[in-house]
Parts: structure tokens; sequence; C-alpha cells
């Protein structure tokens, strides 16, 4: 596909107005990329939405996803608890830090720091995570023994790490710095000048931030807060190796073992409301974040 | 009022700094947790505070390498590691060229193609796998090495942006006029003129592949391929200690791996350098970087 493009083309494709639509030949080039796409990640997507969405005598039906929903109730309530709550949390955690990070002046490194930091644990996970929370809180981890010195036993009989509120503790490493990421620009973006232009008129800080701050950053946090759903949502390695068998990711991984092996239409069930939940929060994330950048000239 | 003022201004920093201490506690107690667990040579139960400079050595690290399955493991995953990286640069070099000299329109929607591994997350991913290809084509999901274009697959949001950033960096279009008008064919205004130009970009998405792939632990426990991820897991299941050995050890390759990157890119000096990192640590902005493959 290479030797096709020489001087004439590439002066005839910048003044060719796309005034009337024709087939550009180019096109082409991009068969050998998509092709790949369509047939590892699209014949596949597919493949589970359409298993999901027939029932059990092969016609299109909505009753598998439904059977699924309920079926596998507890998992979802789990999956949608600690990605609510870890989202919740991690847009508040990292919004704090990036803001801290961003209005410190001293010492210079700091910023770059928290931000490089944050892009290598946003991408932590699986078994690192895992074993890391192990070896803190664990039965044995340091940090529970620290706790325990301290007069607080961890272990009183409702926190394991594969519970949702022990697998929020550790997804919390993951989703605060990703929410450090995606607000560190929006809170670059907020302007000395409109800080000054509220003074000027009589507002105080509290003013500022409730009439100017918050508004602008909104946008961001609530994409933020998307992003971070969707993210704690689909993870499958930290709680398939923290043993936190009731989330949905891992309840798909479980239908997959054994004697379950394609006999139940239940995990592509499970996969394709995945999906879904995963496009539709994606699909929120951009759109705010494109309403996020009108704030930043 | 100037008087008044340094003394708010540091009373005002006084919130922050309490955040970023508590958020420093908080992100590196695991690791140091994980370091004592790992390279301290006394019992987990006896870990505390009175021991906590005696016996540190690597015999912990050591140990789990005694398990014969340690070596063919990462062997292979050495292998997918470059096989993916490998796989990446054949499929995303002449992709990313071809839609930067002739095809400016598609770069839209190139980017959005990029981006669809998020929608379909790997555990996701894995259910398609094992519903429509195994069904269709067994022989070629039994192969270890069927994991490398699922492999490339889940890295394309990272690789793809940087190795079109650093195709934006330099000016292909004249690298191109000029070669050619020097009587180069395709084949070495392609290895002499723009190969050398991207090799940062090419040494980025190679490190960042190799990561990935380092990490990767849904589609090998599912599809039950023997990869080094997949060890540490069943290994830590029986001894913890080892386990947190394995993690550690893998965590210091790939952040030695990301050091390295950033030393060599930046070397490399101005803009060029940022494109590589960046694709890793910076916002998921323009094209697109979110870490859901990993978790």
């Amino acid at each position: 596909m290479i030797e096709t493009f020489d001087i004439e083309t590439l002066a005839g494709d910048r003044s060719d107005a796309p005034t009337r639509w024709r087939f550009n030949r180019a096109w082409l080039g991009l068969v050998p990329f998509v092709s790949f796409l369509v047939l590892f990640l699209i014949i596949p997507a597919i493949g589970v939405m359409g298993k999901g969405f027939h029932n059990d005598a092969g016609q299109w039906s909505l009753s598998t996803m439904r059977l699924a929903l309920t079926k596998e109730k507890a998992a979802f309530l789990n999956s949608a608890r600690t990605s609510l709550v870890t989202a919740l949390l991690g847009v508040i955690m990292g919004t704090l830090i990036a803001y801290a990070a961003a209005t410190a002046k001293r010492p210079r490194w700091l910023r770059s720091l928290v931000s490089s930091f944050s892009g290598v644990a946003a991408n932590m996970g699986g078994v690192i995570l895992a074993f890391a929370f192990l070896s803190l809180l664990g039965r044995q981890g340091i940090g529970t023994k620290v706790l325990k010195s301290g007069g607080y036993t961890l272990y009183n009989g409702h926190f394991e790490l594969s519970k949702p509120r022990g697998l929020g503790t550790v997804y919390l490493y993951f989703q605060i710095p990703l929410m450090v990421l995606v607000t560190l620009p929006a809170i670059d973006g907020l302007k000395q000048s409109w800080r000054e232009a509220t003074a000027s008129l009589g507002g105080s800080t509290w003013t500022y931030w409730r009439r100017v701050g918050i508004p602008v950053l909104a946008p961001s946090l609530l994409g933020g807060f998307l992003l971070l759903f969707a993210n704690a949502f689909s993870a499958f390695a930290t709680a398939a190796a923290l043993g936190a068998n009731n989330f949905v990711p891992t309840k798909i991984s479980f239908y997959f073992q054994g004697d379950n092996t394609g006999k139940s239409a239940i995990p592509y069930a499970l996969a394709s409301w995945m999906v879904i939940l995963m496009a539709v929060s994606m699909a929120g994330y951009l759109v705010l974040r494109k309403w996020a950048e009108r704030w930043r000239a | 009022m100037a008087s008044v003022k340094p003394l708010r201004h540091r009373l005002g920093r006084l919130g922050p700094n309490l955040v970023l201490i508590i958020a420093a506690l908080y992100f590196l107690s695991p690791l140091l947790s994980m370091a004592r667990f790992a390279l301290q040579n006394v019992l987990v139960i006896d870990l505390g505070w009175h021991n906590l400079f005696s016996k540190w050595s690597l015999a912990g690290m050591r140990e789990p390498f005694k398990q014969p399955a340690a070596a063919t493991t990462l062997l292979l995953s050495a292998k997918l590691a470059v096989a993916t990286v490998l796989l990446t640069q054949l499929l995303l070099i002449p992709t990313a060229l071809f839609v930067h000299v002739r095809l400016p329109n598609a770069r839209g929607f190139v980017e959005f193609l990029t981006l669809l591994p998020y929608m379909v997350p790997p555990i996701a991913l894995v259910a398609g796998v094992i519903g429509v290809i195994r069904p269709n084509a067994g022989w070629f999901i039994r192969s270890n090495y069927s994991l490398v274009p699922f492999y490339v697959v889940l890295a394309l949001p990272f690789t793809y942006r940087a190795i079109d950033a650093g195709i934006r960096a330099i000016d292909v279009r004249t690298l191109i006029d000029a070669s050619r008008s020097l009587g180069a064919g395709w084949l070495t205004t392609l290895g002499r003129a723009l190969l050398p130009n991207l090799k940062t970009a090419i040494i980025s998405s190679s490190f960042l592949t190799t990561t990935v792939v380092l990490g990767e632990l849904t589609m090998s426990q599912v599809l039950l391929k023997r990869t080094f991820p997949q060890f540490t897991f069943e290994y830590g299941r029986q001894n913890g200690k080892g386990g947190v050995a394995l993690s550690l050890l893998t965590l210091v390759i790939s952040t030695a791996l990301l050091g390295l990157l950033l030393v060599l890119t930046r070397s490399r000096g101005g803009k060029r350098a940022g494109a590589g990192v960046s694709a890793l640590l910076q916002e998921p902005t323009t094209a697109t970087n979110k870490p859901l493959s990993r978790n």
C-alpha cells in the first residue's frame, strides 16, 4: 500500500475540496488494521452481545439479560457498591491531591512527582496490587499489626480484602491516581484572574468556589466519576487475585471454569451488561470532557 | 496587611500539605510492606517493629525460582512480550504513517478505533474469545501464542498514542520527499529515513507493551495459559511471601523499564521526548489513555 503515494497525489489530496463525495481509494490502506481489530476485538465483542441477547431456544430475547441480573444480583450489588463508593472517594481525594499539588509552590519537583507517580499507580493493578495489599492489610499484614498496636482490630468480623469494603480500599490505589490525572489539567485551567475578579466584586473564597470554581470543574469531576466507575466495575485481575469471587467480573470467569464451560449463556449476558455499562460511561465521559475543555483557552 | 498575608498564606497551605502527607502514607505503605515481606528473611508472623532492620536479604526473591515453573513461565511471558511488541510495530507503524501521510481525514476514525478496547474490558473480550473464537478456531486458542493478538489489542490505546505522537513530532512529508528525490525506494525511505527518526516512539511503545504483557492476568487466567503473572498468582496462593516477592520483582522490572524510558526520551530532547511517556503518564486526553486493561 505504501508504494502508491507520490508527490502528485499528495498535492491532489490536499487541494481536493470535499464538496462531493467520492470513494477515496486511500481508505484501503486501513484494511490490515481494521480487519485485525474486527477479528480480535469486534467479533468477540459482538459475539458476546449476541449470546447475551438470545434465549435458550436461539431467539432474540431479553430473558437471558434479565436472568443474569436476578441470578447474580449479589455480584451486581457488590460491584455497583464498590464502584460507586470508590469512584466517589476517588473523585474527592484525587481532586484534593491534584489541587494540593497544582497550587504548591515548593518544592518544585512535587507536581511532576505527583503526576508521574499517578501515571504508574493508575496503571498498577492485578496481581501486584493484590499482593501489595495482602502484605499490608492481610490477616498477617504489616498495616494490620500496626493498627492492632494502635488499639484497632481490623479483622473485627466485617473486613475481608475479598469483600466490598476491603476490595474498595485496594481499588482506591488506582482510582485516586486516575482522578489526579484527569483533574490536574482542569485545575490548571482555573485562572487566577477569576479569583481576583470575584474578590474585587466583594466575593469571599467561599463565593469563588461556589459560584466559579466548582461550576467550572463540574464537568471534569462528573466525567472523572464516570471514568472511575467504569474502571472499578470492569477490574478483574485485582479482584481475582484477592479471591473476591462475588463480583461481576470474577463471576464471569467462574462460569468458564470446569463443568460450566459453554453450557450457560449467563456469563455472556454478564459480559454484555458490562460492555453496555462501559459504553455508556465512556460516552458520558467523552461528552463531559469536550464540555470541560471549553474553559481551557 | 502586608504582615498578615504571609501568616494567612501559611495557614492556607496547612490543609493541602496535610492532604499530600496522608496521600503519601497511603500510597507508600503497601510498597514498603511489600518490601518487608519479600526482602526480610523473617517469618511473616514475626514481622514487627523490633526486627524492622534485621535480616534483609534477597533469599526471599530466590525462593520462588526453585520451582521449575518459574523459569518456564517467565520465558513464556518474555516470548509473548517480544511477539506482542513485533506485531504491534508491524501493525501500527505502517497504519499510523499511512494515516498521517495519505489519510489525515481518517485520524479521528482511527483514534476512535484505538478507544474501543476500553469499551470491551479484558474479561468481556475473553468471554467473546471463549464464546465465538474457540468453537470455530480451537487450534488457534490452544496455542500459547494466541494471546499475542489480544495483548496487542489491550495495549493498543497506549501504543498507538505513543507512535502517533512520535510521527507528529517529525516532518514525515519532508523526509519522504527528500529521500525519494535522492532516488531511494520506499523500503529504503522507510528503513533509513523514517524508522531512525521514530526510534524513540518505537522504544516507548515497546516498553509500554512489555509492561502490559508482564501485568496481564485476565486472559491468561481464563484461557488457562501459564504466563508469569499466572504463576505469581498460583504460587502466591500457597506461599504468600513468595507471591509478594514475585510481585515486587515484576513491579521493579516494570518501573525500571518506565524509568529507562523516561531517561532515554529525555536525553533525546525536546517535545518528542514527552511523547512516549505521556502516553502512560498523562490525562486520558486526546488519544485516550485509560488503564482499564490491567486492573
